[in-house]
């Protein structure tokens, strides 16, 4: 696959050198495979190398239509999270870029209220209409069902035969249904874009190249309705400008929270901690530069002991290595800050409560509802201080807030080796006892008093709103999306 | 170096005392002769410790000198030792007069050779002493937990010796364990005891003979609730015994009743506790238990021999790992267990239905001082609203109260919390300038301590809130948890 897999472990940091060197299809390739052999976790990294991949993916995009250009990123997007669902924040990532480009195609929509409203604006009124009854009856668009609907589209090698115009004629008869319901401008172009999305969603190994078909469809588009894409030339470039905001976002995000760190933390503090968070890392040192306080650090065993301890001694993780390069000697433990540091196990947390002022926690990934994922034990710790009446502050990006409403917390919930917790060694033990390790814990929102992100501080109950803000409605439910787009 | 042939000198007596209990004769000796040289000459109380110490030794060596005894103490060892033990073996008294100073005398010559010594070696473990202390926790700072049976006072029989060492390891650890085996060791030491002339068995025994065990067990590790009521009680025996009644029979009512307080008080209240406990468990159950508690381990067993199909979830802690131990016990009696720590303990509560806690002592004021992290396991169950049973002999009752798990606690030693694989795993992150080529895990370690602005804390117990506790149940019945001081004084004052 990529190269950088033979020469050294594979990991965040040899993902993203690959990257540009290697073909976008094999990247995606190689990036779900890093996802599922766990090799790139956590939020941080994860949300690097969605960003970057996704990058990719536009740059080699070589269509004009903002609606290809959705729905290839959509594509890519679910082959993601796939791989992955529990790292909610690569759907995130992907959900941003999506509404990076709408936002954009909007604007285009609205520059010029002629054709292009009529395909860019009024689609989605007629998707909502379209979409409730659709959705119920297919659920997966990899069962046999909806295979067996669309044959055509899943021998044939679509590009060539969608660019001629030969084609045209039999295709209503095909999706009369669809059509029936849209207005001839819309199905005009949903006769071209059709075939696309299950051809797209069921080679997932790329057995044609998706660039080739891009372009072709590109140019049987431009064939059709020139005058309405020639508006929309710099989509592809809008789209990358924004996405690198979007990567400059990540990259800042923790100085833009730690930033906040003066409002919440006052001199002689006691701030109980739990895991290895870089984002909360930081946090405290932005106010340790200015205040003295102590940091009782709960050392998460048996998942995240080691890189507590690493990130006490020396002040990043060990598997920081990427941001560190770039921070150069700015890490340091707060320890070298004048900051006493007490390292408790996390027995230890009920306690030491009685006497923390403010709890500071870091987290996986936070939910609409203003729930968040985090490290096990983060819910033993919000519950305590929850019966202690001391504030629970938790430090998050906008990167990590995902749209997902826990309905399931269980799905959100991920285990890992059960090895950290009873070494296999001790055979006769892990033979007789089921030993767990879930890796994650789910903290309702009743627990959290306060959300500091880099947009500043929020209740629990307003995130719904940044929510809102961050994410258009028709991307929330991204597999649901790819059938409202099918029409 | 006269200290050796003193310390070895005993060890032919130790066997027959310690039959019940075999560690202490190879174990005390040899730390003795190591831990000599290395006696730390250094903080004000272990001075004054010693001094008296040594004003006791020329007390008794004096006496010795009187009763008429004028062999050189090092040539009379063995010979002595021969008569100790047959006075153990059938309780004879006929050389007890003089054999209580003359052993009393014994390791009192050697010992200020013994300091002599120590004076002029380097004390090695000096370092470790510096505790870097959490600021919270100060006062809980004391002398540091003894670790060897150097400095011990020489009264101290070596079965309290060896039980101290084994207190110290954790070797014995739990309420009930310590107090049970502390109770059989006095047992030894009150069998070795012998009136001095011209006193009062029922005042001397409790001052002079009893009080250095007692002095040396808490250095050790601090004593626990129900030690120090078994100790109450032994000692208002003592001094309830007639002057008039003859030594041997008031040593044999002792002993008797260190018996029946055992039977009473634990043998018997842990039956009739796993009984009545068992009944709680219901098929279908999925029961949740903490740490590590003998009477809780004991009524899951009952309940499994009766029958009752129903799950075990053991949640455990970082460093001790004693939930281990019980899983592993319930597991190979054939109970379905699983195994979690208490990181994950959120998501064990999720299909519980009960929870049984062992407990170190119940407080006055109705909470429950236990293995730290019992608390957080208690305030989970009570937001599910699933019982919490506490299991609780009546002696581990106290008229103290506690309000939060600061003011008083037991600290443990922060080097303890970092395991071996934990040390190593932070070897390559050594600075350069640091590491050298010793021994990286004691880099590691040394790195810890260095850090000026860094601690570790390590407590053992914590307090969990009366109400999160939905019943104790003690020998006496089951309560809830604001009867506990009523059973308390019940349970004192018969």
């Amino acid at each position: 696959m990529s190269r950088s897999t033979t020469i050294q472990a594979p990991g965040l940091s040899s993902y993203l050198k690959s990257l540009r060197s290697t073909p976008v299809e094999a990247s995606i390739e190689h990036f779900i495979s890093l996802l599922k052999r766990r090799q790139i976790r956590n939020s941080r990294p994860c949300a690097l190398a969605t960003t970057q991949l996704l990058i990719q993916v536009v740059k080699e995009f070589k269509g004009k239509d903002a609606d290809k250009l959705l729905r290839r990123i959509r594509d890519v997007g679910r082959r993601l999270i796939a791989a992955q669902p529990r790292e909610m924040v690569v759907g995130n990532i992907v959900r941003r870029v999506l509404g990076l480009i709408r936002e954009i195609k909007d604007d285009d929509a609205d520059a010029d209220s002629n054709a292009v409203n009529s395909d860019a604006g009024s689609p989605t009124p007629h998707h909502d209409s379209l979409n409730r009854p659709h959705l119920a009856s297919s659920i997966s668009t990899f069962s046999p069902l909806r295979h067996g609907a669309l044959p055509p589209m899943d021998t044939t090698s679509g590009p060539e035969s969608l660019a001629d115009s030969g084609e045209l004629p039999h295709r209503p008869a095909l999706f009369s249904s669809h059509t029936s319901y849209a207005p001839l401008g819309t199905s005009l172009f949903g006769l071209f874009s059709q075939p696309d999305t299950p051809s797209n969603t069921s080679t997932p190994t790329g057995r044609h190249s998706p660039t080739g078909k891009h372009t072709m469809t590109a140019s049987a588009l431009e064939r059709i309705g020139e005058s309405t894409i020639l508006k929309r030339t710099n989509i592809k470039a809008e789209v990358l400008e924004g996405m690198n905001e979007l990567q400059d976002e990540l990259e800042q995000s923790d100085d833009q929270i730690a930033a906040n760190a003066l409002d919440h933390i006052h001199s002689n503090e006691i701030i109980l901690t739990h895991t290895a968070s870089t984002s909360v890392q930081k946090f405290l040192l932005a106010a340790a530069k200015k205040r003295k306080f102590t940091v009782v650090h709960a050392e998460a065993h048996p998942n995240d002991h080691d890189a507590v301890h690493a990130t006490i001694l020396t002040g990043k993780k060990r598997d920081a290595e990427v941001i560190s390069e770039e921070a150069g000697d700015r890490w340091k433990p707060l320890t070298a800050a004048g900051i006493t540091v007490v390292l408790i196990p996390d027995s230890h947390v009920f306690a030491i409560m009685a006497r923390v002022n403010k709890v500071i926690l870091a987290t996986h990934s936070v939910l609409a509802n203003g729930g968040l994922v985090a490290a096990a034990g983060a819910r033993v710790i919000a519950s305590a201080a929850k019966v202690h009446r001391t504030p629970v502050v938790v430090v998050t990006g906008v990167y990590k807030l995902s749209p997902v409403y826990p309905f399931d917390i269980d799905e959100l919930i991920e285990y890992g080796d059960a090895g950290n917790v009873v070494p296999y060694d001790d055979g006769d033990f892990v033979d007789k006892v089921d030993v767990d390790n879930p890796l994650y814990d789910y903290v309702p929102p009743e627990l959290v008093d306060l959300y500091v992100t880099n947009l500043g501080g929020h209740a629990p109950s307003y995130l719904y709103r940044i929510v809102a803000d961050h994410y258009h409605p028709d991307d929330i439910n991204l597999s649901g999306a790819v059938e409202r787009d099918e029409k | 170096m006269s200290a050796e042939p003193a310390d070895t000198g005993e060890t032919p007596a130790a066997p027959t005392p310690a039959t019940s209990d075999p560690a202490p004769p190879p174990n005390a000796p040899p730390t003795a002769e190591k831990g000599a040289p290395e006696k730390p000459a250094l903080s004000g109380a272990e001075l004054k410790k010693r001094a008296k110490a040594e004003k006791a030794a020329k007390r008794a060596q004096q006496k010795a000198a009187t009763v008429g005894i004028s062999g050189a103490p090092q040539d009379s060892k063995p010979v002595q030792q021969e008569p100790k033990q047959q006075k153990k073996d059938g309780k004879q008294t006929s050389k007890e007069p003089k054999q209580g100073p003359k052993e009393a005398g014994q390791p009192g010559t050697p010992l200020p050779m013994r300091r002599r010594q120590s004076v002029t070696l380097p004390p090695p473990k000096e370092k470790e002493e510096v505790v870097k202390q959490v600021g919270l926790f100060g006062h809980l700072y004391g002398q540091p937990k003894q670790h060897s049976i150097a400095g011990a006072a020489k009264e101290v029989h070596p079965a309290i010796l060896a039980l101290g060492l084994q207190y110290s390891s954790y070797v014995i650890c739990g309420s009930t364990a310590r107090c049970v085996s502390m109770l059989l060791a006095f047992k030894k030491v009150i069998e070795s005891y012998t009136t001095p002339k011209g006193q009062a068995l029922a005042r001397h025994l409790t001052a002079h003979h009893l009080s250095p065990q007692i002095t040396y067990l808490q250095a050790c590790r601090p004593i626990s609730i129900s030690m120090g009521n078994a100790i109450r009680h032994l000692k208002d025996l003592i001094v309830k015994i007639d002057p008039a009644v003859s030594e041997a029979d008031a040593k044999e009512h002792l002993i008797d009743s260190i018996d029946s307080f055992i039977r009473e008080r634990i043998t018997a209240a842990d039956e009739l506790i796993s009984s009545e406990a068992m009944t709680k468990i219901t098929p279908g159950d999925v029961v949740l238990t903490y740490a590590s508690s003998t009477i809780v381990q004991t009524t899951l067993l009952k309940a499994h021999n009766a029958g009752i199909p129903f799950r075990v979830i053991v949640v455990d802690s970082k460093p001790l790992y004693e939930g281990k131990a019980l899983a592993r016990n319930l597991a190979h009696h054939g109970l379905k267990v699983s195994y979690s720590l208490i990181s994950s303990a959120a998501h064990a509560m999720k299909s519980v239905t009960r929870i049984f806690l062992g407990a170190h002592a119940m407080m006055s004021n109705g909470r429950l001082y236990s293995r730290v992290g019992t608390a957080a396991i208690a305030m989970l169950a009570h937001e599910r609203d699933i019982p919490v049973t506490v299991l609780c002999e009546s002696v581990k009752f106290t008229d103290q109260v506690a309000l939060d798990s600061i003011v008083k606690n037991e600290l443990a030693s922060p080097e303890e919390l970092l395991s071996e694989n934990e040390r190593s795993a932070l070897v390559d992150l050594l600075p350069k300038d640091k590491s050298s080529s010793a021994d990286k895990n004691e880099e590691v370690m040394k790195w810890w301590r260095d850090e000026p602005n860094l601690q570790i804390l390590n407590i053992l117990y914590d307090v969990t809130p009366a109400e999160y506790i939905s019943i104790v149940i003690t020998e006496h019945g089951s309560l809830p948890p604001s009867s506990v001081p009523v059973v308390h004084r019940i349970s004192t004052n018969t």
